[in-house]
């Protein structure tokens, strides 16, 4: 035999076992009863010597069910965003009409947008006539003196709810996606809820936790000249420790403590912040005594969580910041994002982080506000938390960076830092979500079905192995020992990348191997018909092989044009079947071709050589 | 020859393709145009699934053990469509999710005779009824009524109600309330007690869920089945040449939309495995397509001097018996399911069989054929245009 065929018998031999390897996980799963297969029993019976046993094929809903989370979508809160953006939207319109008004705010519950001015009827009417306003709001009236309330519309406001929900459905839907949980089943109910199954889903306080968070994302200029916060050094405690760091515990209803920072001008001031050892303790004391200080139309206070890395047990609090009430930049502006290590240098160096870059039009808003805000300090706020708050050192416009707070394992910060960009990439909840549901559901299909459903398929196989052996013979044979080799491989990649079978997938996996005998066939009958010419059986092997070559190849690629679209563009079932596809033909080009091929030309190395096509 | 071996297709067999392709194309333009109409929503439409449609989906209690595959059963029975029946929480609380296609009880006739009768009480703003949410009719009010007085005046019209829920008008001063029908919830609860009395079914809550493909994935996959089409088009022309290309662009829309009139005629449950179906006849179909273009390529070039109609001919008799034993091959692995097979996946594999045999058929009388009508048209132009001394469509004929 040539060299060559040894290298190929080798790579086909290694190619199997590897298949094989990879599907000790599943082997192990589906021995376990049903009952107990998503549990630690299974990660207790896979040894150690396998795969990663997070790597096993899945069933689907409907074969095994899995978990049922029904989430509330608070279409009030979004509401109540909505008609706070519009009052600063209208403010600025009002200044850019040169109309005096005074201020600009909400009123009702937060629902109506209420417009202080000396002339409450020049507003309405340049509001109400101007802008197109009017095809949304309208003023119900009922106005102290000197203001002037807007409205949505009825049709306005309900039309918005059903955006949000439908926004915070295919955010959800992005999320299980980007976790790469195959073949969920995601739907809107009534009373603005969103419902998900999960298959066989282990950990439902991590799929709690992913789908819950809202991913808001803002950025906002710290107000470090304003001294409004200082007057509570009379009514609160010091806190305990040096400037390097606080003493922990901290006294409990919190204290105050100076932060020396830099202002732009040059100098420097001690700015009062207020600290607390639980967030909801320091959440008390911004309400009862720090917000009746501050203007709410100018400024806001935020919390944020500092980590103590003391020891090995992890301590932290949590510290006002005074920031300026304006959101500058919100997370919608966010193109892409990832963890990373921060590579700056600095004392953080060679911690996880995450990585993000704006789109176009985020990078121009970005690089107007750190132009202008140059030297001030810039707070990240996500999901309330204000996560860092560095200098602008210089301008920033398409990429930025979250620093994340420390005192925790490398793992554990990276495994957040992914967390993060994983829900800051699949978009911000328009509105906060609530899990109002949680039980666990039972397969869709019956028992019976299922027992059905696989053995038909496996009817299906038999049938086409039969007819190759029937019809080619020795040939057949060789072509069904590689569709067997296909099967394998197929499962193996599918269970390495942990793919969700259900059973019309169980139906298509059939249906693959029907297919991939499609180029056993080609070549068998390419040989009949170079035998039919009259040449000899060896070298009718070796021209059926090198002419049907493109032609397998062209009809592989074709399909496998429209997997890879089909991938890129689909979302959830669409994406399952595309993968399936894909992971099909490359096995079976590989199979078909190269494993039939150096089995044919063992039996055919004589020059006398016979063979049954 | 030294082993005895039989050709299903007898070898040498010739058939005339080219010839008959006028009857093809006007048969094949006839079944494609049916399809498309009929499929159209105010002909006659799709049966969309729950996937697509949005259903009902209710929560029932039995007191003890049942049969799910029972329940499901009884629920079809019930004349409720597509059921599936998924225990819900442990199993020991024998609890079960029963979704059905989405079925409204309340006749547009009922919902107007309520609406007035509730305009003559109240003052009402507005009302809306929606079909696709279900049995809920909303009402606005100025000055509303308080819910028990609404439910009152909603059952003097003979109207069941189940329950009135206030939904805060955010809009200053307007109230407003959904009034949601009793029907479906009773209809199933009766049902279920007559077939399950010592079980003592209970229903808990009866309410709508939308489609798991909303508008915007139903776009998305429509349109990543063009972009794949065009894909293989543009694959397709380069790898051949680009007279082909249009054979494999209306072969492949050909055997989609005779798949999808399986669906259509036969008004079975369109859901999201018949997209996938789709998507695996679209890739499937230009296979054996392929198989006669390269024979037809590998003809042009020993057979130098023959009319392209002829090669063509000629091509697909010669691989006659491979395009049809790889779709045979293929449908064999699908004649278990479609046996064995119940509900989707039956709808599977028959529609993939469908798909199979109209590829099948398109390669031999659609794709090939096509060619050659593309190049008697360029043969005519070139006629009409005889004075011209240039000749730009010939210098690629010899199809290198």
């Amino acid at each position: 035999m040539e060299r060559s065929w040894y290298w190929r018998v080798g790579l086909i031999v290694a190619v199997a076992l590897l298949s094989v390897y990879e599907l000790v996980p599943s082997w192990f799963y589906f021995k376990l009863p049903p009952a107990e297969r998503n549990g630690d029993a299974y990660d207790r019976s896979v040894p150690h010597w396998a795969p990663d046993a997070k790597r096993h094929l899945n069933l689907g809903l409907d074969l095994q069910g899995g978990i049922h989370l029904a989430m509330g979508v608070d279409v009030d809160r979004a509401v109540k965003a909505k008609v706070a953006r519009r009052a600063d939207e209208i403010a600025d319109y009002l200044k850019s009409k040169s109309v005096p008004f005074t201020s600009a705010g909400t009123a009702v519950g937060g629902t109506q947008v209420e417009i202080q001015s000396p002339s409450p009827g020049e507003v309405k009417t340049t509001v109400l006539e101007g802008r197109g306003y009017a095809d949304e709001m309208y003023a119900p009236g009922g106005a102290p003196d000197g203001a002037v309330r807007f409205a949505f519309k009825d049709r306005v406001i309900s039309d918005f709810k059903a955006k949000s929900v439908e926004q915070a459905e295919k955010i959800i839907r992005n999320r299980v996606d980007a976790w790469g949980v195959s073949e969920p089943d995601i739907k809107r109910k009534a009373n603005n809820q969103i419902q998900i199954q999960l298959p066989g889903f282990k950990d439902p306080e991590k799929a709690k936790e992913l789908l819950g968070r809202t991913a808001q994302l803002e950025f906002k200029i710290t107000d470090d000249e304003n001294p409004a916060l200082d007057p509570i050094r009379n009514q609160l405690p010091q806190c305990p420790g040096t400037r390097a760091g606080l003493t922990l515990p901290l006294p409990e209803g919190g204290c105050w403590t100076g932060e020396p920072v830099e202002l732009p001008s040059g100098s420097s001031r001690v700015v009062t912040m207020v600290a607390a050892n639980t967030r909801p303790e320091l959440e008390k004391v911004i309400q009862a005594k720090l917000q009746p200080l501050i203007d709410p139309q100018k400024n806001a206070v935020a919390i944020g969580k500092v980590d103590v890395a003391a020891s090995a047990v992890k301590v932290s609090y949590y510290r006002t910041y005074l920031l300026r009430a304006k959101t500058e930049l919100t997370g919608d502006y966010i193109a892409d994002a990832r963890a990373g290590i921060d590579q700056s240098g600095g004392i953080s160096q060679g911690q996880p982080l995450v990585l993000f870059n704006m789109s176009p039009e985020g990078a121009r808003r970005m690089e107007k506000l750190t132009t202008e805000n140059m030297r001030r300090r810039m707070a990240t706020v996500l999901e309330d938390n204000v996560e860092t708050a560095p200098y602008i050192q210089g301008r920033i416009s398409s990429s930025g960076q979250i620093t994340l707070g420390r005192g925790r394992s490398q793992q554990e910060m990276f495994e957040e830092a992914n967390d993060i960009a994983r829900v800051l990439k699949a978009g911000a909840l328009p509105a906060p979500v609530t899990i109002t549901e949680e039980r666990t559901v039972g397969p869709t299909l019956g028992p019976e079905l299922v027992k059905k459903g696989t053995s038909a398929a496996l009817v299906g196989l038999a049938l086409v192995l039969l007819f190759m052996v029937a019809y080619y013979r020795a040939s057949g044979l060789i072509a069904d020992l590689a569709l067997v080799l296909n099967g394998l491989l197929v499962l193996a990649i599918m269970s390495m990348i942990g793919s969700t079978l259900t059973l019309p997938g169980i139906a298509g996996f059939v249906l693959t191997l029907g297919m991939a005998v499609d180029a056993n066939v080609l070549i068998n009958e390419r040989i009949r018909e170079e035998l039919r010419a009259g040449r000899t059986v060896r070298q009718s092997v070796q021209q059926g092989y090198e002419k049907v070559f493109w032609t397998i190849v062209d009809a592989h690629v074709t399909t496998l044009v429209a997997g890879v679209v089909l991938m890129q563009y689909g979302s959830g079932p669409v994406r399952g079947f595309a993968v399936t596809l894909i992971i099909g033909l490359v096995a079976s080009m590989f199979t078909s071709i190269v494993v039939t091929r150096a089995i044919m030309e063992y039996f055919t190395r004589h020059e006398s050589a016979r063979l049954s096509v | 020859m030294q082993f005895k071996s039989f050709d299903i297709v007898p070898h040498g067999t010739k058939i005339d393709f080219v010839g008959k392709r006028h009857i093809a194309v006007v048969l094949s333009l006839i079944v494609n145009l049916a399809v498309i109409v009929w499929s159209l929503p105010f002909v006659h439409g799709l049966n969309l699934g729950v996937d697509f449609a949005g259903g009902t989906e209710m929560e029932i209690k039995f007191g003890k053990a049942v049969d799910p595959g029972q329940v499901r059963r009884t629920v079809e029975e019930l004349g409720f469509k597509g059921a599936s029946v998924q225990t819900y929480g442990p199993e020991q609380e024998h609890s079960y999710l029963i979704r059905v296609e989405r079925i409204t009880l309340l006749t547009e006739a009922e919902v107007a005779r309520v609406v007035d009768a509730v305009k003559a009480k109240f003052p009402v703003d507005s009302s809306s009824f929606n079909p696709e949410i279900g049995d809920k009719i909303d009402f606005q009010f100025k000055q509303p009524p308080t819910p028990a007085e609404l439910r009152a005046a909603v059952e003097a019209t003979g109207v069941k109600v189940r329950e009135v829920r206030e939904e805060q008008g955010l809009a200053a001063g307007s109230r407003s309330f959904a009034v949601i029908t009793q029907g479906i919830q009773e209809k199933v609860g009766t049902g279920l007690v007559a077939h399950f009395a010592e079980a003592a079914p209970e229903v808990r809550r009866v309410e709508y869920v939308g489609p798991a493909v909303g508008r915007e994935l139903q776009a998305q996959g429509f349109k990543a089945i063009l972009y794949a089409m065009a894909l293989i088009v543009v694959y397709v022309g380069l790898r051949f040449d680009f007279r082909f290309s249009p054979g494999v662009i209306i072969a492949l829309i050909h055997d989609a939309v005779v798949t999808l009139g399986y669906f259509a005629f036969s008004g079975r449950e369109f859901n999201l495995t018949s997209i996938a179906v789709i998507l695996t006849v679209v890739g499937y179909s230009v296979n054996d397509t392929v198989v006669v273009y390269d024979r037809i390529r590998e003809n042009q070039g020993k057979l130098r001097g023959r009319s392209l109609g002829e090669i063509v001919n000629l091509s697909i008799n010669e691989v006659l018996g491979r395009t049809f034993l790889t779709s045979f091959a293929t449908a064999l692995s699908l004649v278990g399911l479609l046996i064995f097979g119940v509900g989707t996946i039956f709808d599977f594999s028959m529609a993939m069989m469908v798909g199979i045999v109209s590829g099948t058929y398109s390669t031999w009388f659609i794709a090939a054929p096509m060619t050659i009508w593309l190049e008697e048209r360029a043969a005519r132009k070139k006629a009409a245009a005889a004075a011209a001394p240039v000749q730009p469509a010939q210098a690629r004929t010899a199809g290198k």
